[in-house]
Parts: structure tokens; C-alpha cells; sequence
């Protein structure tokens, strides 16, 4: 018998996807674009929150769209509609967008070099939070209709994050969500995150949430800037 | 089901393996660690690797060996050693506070990949 364990060394299972995501870094690096993972479970808000972006903050800066779904443009045609170009992602029985979805997207269609793409992932709080896409931040969105003991229960997403956006904070007075909770419960998993309350029914909080993204725009212009050495890419 | 993604993976890890070697190969089995603190469930990955294995030549009996690691934190405030736990909200249970560093349980990897080199006549 051979055992292979001399010759390699152990290996990351997800190894191949971290590598495409690498990929896609390259890809968003050539356009300046600062990339968003936008992650919840399904029904969170996560197109709301970005047709009230697109909405109230037009011109802050410029914006595109990735939609991944599982069946149909429901999603993309909302986007559509706000005029923000937006790209789809079929991921037919997949429960979460991968690296491999996102790479095959950027080399079959032109991608418009914008200051920041979004990447809507399939609602869902536990598998997207495996696969990266090369995105350069991470947001989770929690609806205040959920819960305050979710972060609790789906521990690697909260973990996994930089920002959590509470949403649907309108209806905090129907519902039992004790936001103080929620935050502390999210702390005690990831202290460094950043959290916020929006509501995208009433524009509440709305203006935090775009001067982070402005934020984001520029961190990540200053990252390129400091590590700007000659970047291999292939396809 | 994110898990058939994951078996799929280990399946590519030990083709990739097999295909290295340079001559025909049989995979007997694979062993792979599962953090805590990472969403794969041994069971569904294992039906998932059992279901698709015959599909990658020289894996159709490849035995696959999950060990789960359980998590280790530090905490933020006094870098106490602890195992996060969800009915404390993954608090420090000496003071409190919350997970500075996960010393392990984030881990999702292949360890060993068993071969054998096929008998030739
Ligand atoms: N009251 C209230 N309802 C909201 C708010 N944001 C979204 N909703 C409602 O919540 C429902 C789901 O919103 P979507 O934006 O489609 O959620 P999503 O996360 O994109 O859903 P999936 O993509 O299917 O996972 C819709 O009926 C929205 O009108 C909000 O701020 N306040
Ligand atoms: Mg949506
Ligand atoms: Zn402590």
C-alpha cells in the first residue's frame, strides 16, 4: 500500500474553489470594483436593501449586480427595473453560489466597471457561508422577523462576516426582537463586526449603510494601492 | 445541499491523487477533519461521497474516514481556553466575554489518501 500523505501534505477540501476565488479577485482588481457577498436567509431583505441603495444613494457611487438565484429573474428584473445593470447566476439545485458560478459569469459576459458590485447570494444561512467568491466584504442580513437567537444558531455565517445589517427595523415595535441581544449574541461569536439597523421600507438607517459602503469603496482602493505588484492571470 | 459540493471535492482531491501516481491506482480510503465550526455534516457528506464515488475511476471503493474536530476558543478579554458552546452563546464560561481566537475547529481538509497500485500481469 501507498499512502499518499509523504508525498502531499494536508489539503484544504474547498481548496479548488478558494483558488477560483482567487481568480475572481483578479478579475474585480482590474476593475477597481470593490465586491459585496450579500448573504441571508431567504426573504431577509437582501433586494430590498439594494433597490432602496440604488434609490437614495444614485449617485454616491456606481453600482452593479450579480443575482444568484435558483430558478428565475424574479430578483434581477426588481434590480433591472432601478437601472442598475444587473448579471444572473442560475444555480439550479445549488443552495449557494460558488467561485466557479462567479468565474464562468465574468468570462461569458462583459462586466461594467463600476465602484462596487453586489453579489445577492441565495437566501440561505448556512451553505454560501462555505464559499468565498473572491468578494472583498461580507455582509449578513438579519430581519428583525427572524429572531435574536439566529446568530446563535447558524454560528460559521455570523462568525464569517464583517458587517451585520439588522433589517426590516420598521416593524421592531410588532415584533419580540431584542436588538441588544442580537448584538451581543453576534459579538460574543465575531468581536470585530460591524452592526447596523436599516429599514428599507422607510429609508431608516439607509444613509449609514451607503457611507459604509463608500467606506468599503475606498478601503479597498487603498488596499490596491499598497499591494500593487504584477498579478499573474490566467484563464 | 452544500455537502454533495464538499464530497464532490474530496472526490477531485483523490482523483488528483490517483492520476499523480503515473500508473493505474486503486483509492482504498481518504480521511478528511470536519471543524465544529464549519458547516459539514459528516452523515450527509458520507451518503453524498457513497452516491457519487463510482463515478471517479479507481474510487467506486474508496472508504471515506471523517474525523470532527471540536472547537477551541480563546477568549477576547483573558485569553481563557474554552470550548464554545451554543447554550452559552459561545461565551467564555470563567469571564464572559466573547471568541477572541479560534485556536481550532475551523479546519476542512483531506489528511491521508490510501493507493494502491493496481496489479498488472
Ligand atoms: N416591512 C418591511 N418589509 C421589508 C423590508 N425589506 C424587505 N421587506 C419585505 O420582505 C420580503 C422579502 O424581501 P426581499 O428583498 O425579496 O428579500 P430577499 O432577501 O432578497 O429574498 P430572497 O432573495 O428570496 O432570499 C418582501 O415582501 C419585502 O417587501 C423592510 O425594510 N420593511
Ligand atoms: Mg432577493
Ligand atoms: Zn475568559
Amino acid at each position: 500500500m501507498h499512502e499518499s500523505a509523504d508525498e502531499h501534505t494536508m489539503e484544504r477540501i474547498l481548496n479548488k474553489n478558494d483558488e477560483l476565488a482567487e481568480h475572481n479577485r483578479d478579475h474585480f482588481r482590474e476593475a477597481m470594483t470593490c465586491t459585496v457577498n450579500l448573504m441571508s436567509a431567504p426573504g431577509a431583505g437582501k433586494t430590498s436593501l439594494l433597490e432602496a441603495t440604488f434609490r437614495m444613494a444614485g449617485r454616491k457611487f456606481s453600482s452593479t449586480v450579480i443575482e444568484g438565484d435558483m430558478v428565475g429573474e424574479l430578483d434581477a428584473d426588481r434590480i433591472r427595473k432601478t437601472g442598475v445593470s444587473v448579471h444572473q447566476i442560475s444555480t439550479g439545485r445549488s443552495c449557494h453560489l460558488d467561485a466557479n458560478m462567479v468565474a464562468r459569469l465574468l468570462h461569458s459576459e462583459k462586466m461594467e466597471k463600476t465602484d462596487v458590485l453586489f453579489i445577492e447570494n441565495v437566501g440561505n444561512l448556512v451553505c454560501p457561508a462555505e464559499f468565498n467568491l473572491g468578494e472583498f466584504k461580507r455582509v449578513v442580513l438579519l430581519s428583525v422577523t427572524e429572531g435574536d437567537d439566529k446568530p446563535i444558531k447558524y454560528p460559521v455565517i455570523f462568525r464569517n462576516c464583517d458587517l451585520v445589517v439588522f433589517t426590516k427595523c420598521d416593524l421592531l415595535e410588532y415584533v419580540e426582537f431584542n436588538l441588544g441581544e442580537a448584538e451581543k449574541n453576534i459579538q460574543a461569536i465575531n468581536p470585530d463586526v460591524v452592526t447596523m439597523q436599516v429599514s428599507s421600507k422607510t429609508g431608516y438607517g439607509m444613509d449609514k449603510w451607503t457611507s459604509w459602503i463608500q467606506s468599503q469603496i475606498e478601503a479597498y482602493r487603498q488596499e490596491q494601492k499598497q499591494t500593487k505588484h504584477v498579478h499573474q492571470h490566467s484563464h | 445541499m452544500h455537502e454533495s459540493a464538499i464530497a464532490k471535492s474530496i472526490l477531485e482531491i483523490v482523483s488528483q491523487r490517483l492520476h499523480s501516481i503515473g500508473a493505474p491506482a486503486t483509492a482504498h480510503n481518504v480521511s478528511v477533519v470536519f471543524g465544529e465550526f464549519r458547516n459539514a455534516e459528516p452523515e450527509s457528506v458520507e451518503f453524498a461521497f457513497d452516491n457519487m464515488k463510482a463515478f471517479y475511476p479507481g474510487a467506486a471503493n474508496c472508504q471515506l474516514v471523517i474525523n470532527t474536530i471540536s472547537a477551541m476558543a480563546q477568549c477576547k478579554r483573558a485569553q481563557h481556553k474554552y470550548h464554545p458552546e451554543a447554550s452559552n452563546a459561545y461565551r467564555c464560561p470563567t469571564c464572559d466575554s466573547g471568541i477572541g481566537n479560534l485556536l481550532q475547529g475551523e479546519e476542512l481538509d483531506v489528511v491521508n489518501v490510501v493507493v494502491e497500485l493496481d496489479q498488472t500481469e
